[in-house]
């Protein structure tokens, strides 16, 4: 009897550690293998988080959203991660999509008005209130992958 | 003749050819910030590659926006508790900095060179504001401007509760460091 104990009680010492090993060693969201919670234009995006930023935050952060529009800016300034900046509303509001730096060849393909459909993980709206200095902005994608 | 010509030849060069960098606007989308946490238990580090930031080179105004759910760490759970139980990244989404580079006039935007400045201004995180200070490192180049500074900060001040669990693994002071290249905006 004390031996099955024993046994029962290994067994649960062993699958708690290994539960706690996995959940430590949890991976960050493989974006490319994630199905988007939406697709949508970079207008359509930009929107939603002008319209209500709440709701936007509620349905989007954190997931992965397929967005497609026109490269406003190939921003290569931050060698970390490489940046596509979308046009979604005039000179005030732009999509800006940060890549993995092995993305970068794919990146330096593209150019100013290419039209792109891409996915990543949405992180909510750069909408500073109350700083004159940074007024435009800029709703933020990261892990971003090209589809086509 | 000729010399009017070479007069308003070599008024034009001073006035468009000879750029000068003074005043105006410098700006960045793509800076960065790292937070370090340091205990003999665990190092914590992330980071966020798209700082929002910009300073008027008249005033020495400088501003930073950053959005809290694009800090990156190594492991994916200590970003999820980062976000979930820490900094309510949902609620709270943005932090921010308003502040002044205090002795701009010891920047010569003119010239290239390496020169430091004290910045001190509001942090704002998790809608509770603080005054913090720092020395800035600023290296001039063209019309470009390399920014540096570290700065400490307490948690606890900003109505971050740390739960007794993990309070070893997480240091009482966290380091902030920035590293934003700005473009002057003509």
């Amino acid at each position: 009897m004390k031996k099955i104990l024993l046994l029962i009680l290994s067994l649960g010492v062993a699958i708690g550690a290994y539960v706690a090993y996995s959940m430590y060693n949890k991976k960050h969201t493989n974006v490319g293998e994630t199905k988007p919670v939406a697709s949508l234009s970079a207008l359509d995006l930009f929107t939603a988080f002008e319209n209500d930023e709440t709701e936007a935050m509620t349905k989007f952060a954190d997931q992965v959203v397929a967005v497609s529009g026109d490269i406003y800016t190939v921003d290569l300034s931050n060698e970390k991660e490489p940046q596509l900046v979308l046009a979604a509303n005039g000179d005030n509001g732009y999509i800006r999509c940060g890549f993995k730096p092995e993305e970068l060849e794919k990146i330096k393909t593209l150019e100013a008005g290419n039209n792109v459909e891409l996915k990543g993980e949405c992180k909510g709206v750069n909408a500073p209130e109350g700083l004159d200095l940074l007024a435009d902005i800029d709703v933020v994608l990261s892990s971003c992958i090209i589809i086509e | 003749m000729k010399k009017i010509f070479l007069i308003i030849g070599l008024a034009s060069a001073v006035t468009f050819g000879f750029k000068s960098h003074e005043g105006g606007v410098y700006k960045s989308n793509t800076g960065n910030i790292n937070f370090y946490s340091h205990t003999s238990v665990e190092d914590i580090s992330a980071d966020n590659h798209k700082v929002k930031t910009a300073f008027d080179a008249t005033s020495g105004k400088m501003q930073y926006s950053v959005l809290v759910k694009d800090f990156e760490f190594e492991k994916a759970l200590m970003q999820e508790h980062f976000n979930e139980n820490y900094m309510e990244s949902t609620k709270y989404p943005k932090s921010t900095f308003n502040g002044t580079i205090d002795k701009i006039a010891n920047i010569n935007f003119s010239k290239d060179g390496t020169y430091t400045s004290p910045v001190s201004g509001k942090l704002t995180i998790k809608d509770v504001t603080k005054d913090v200070a720092t020395t800035g490192t600023f290296i001039v180049k063209g019309s470009t401007v390399n920014a540096k500074a570290v700065f400490n900060i307490n948690p606890r001040d900003y109505n971050i509760s740390i739960p007794k669990a993990v309070a070893n693994k997480i240091a009482q002071e966290l380091k902030i460091s920035v590293d934003v290249d700005y473009v002057h905006q003509h």
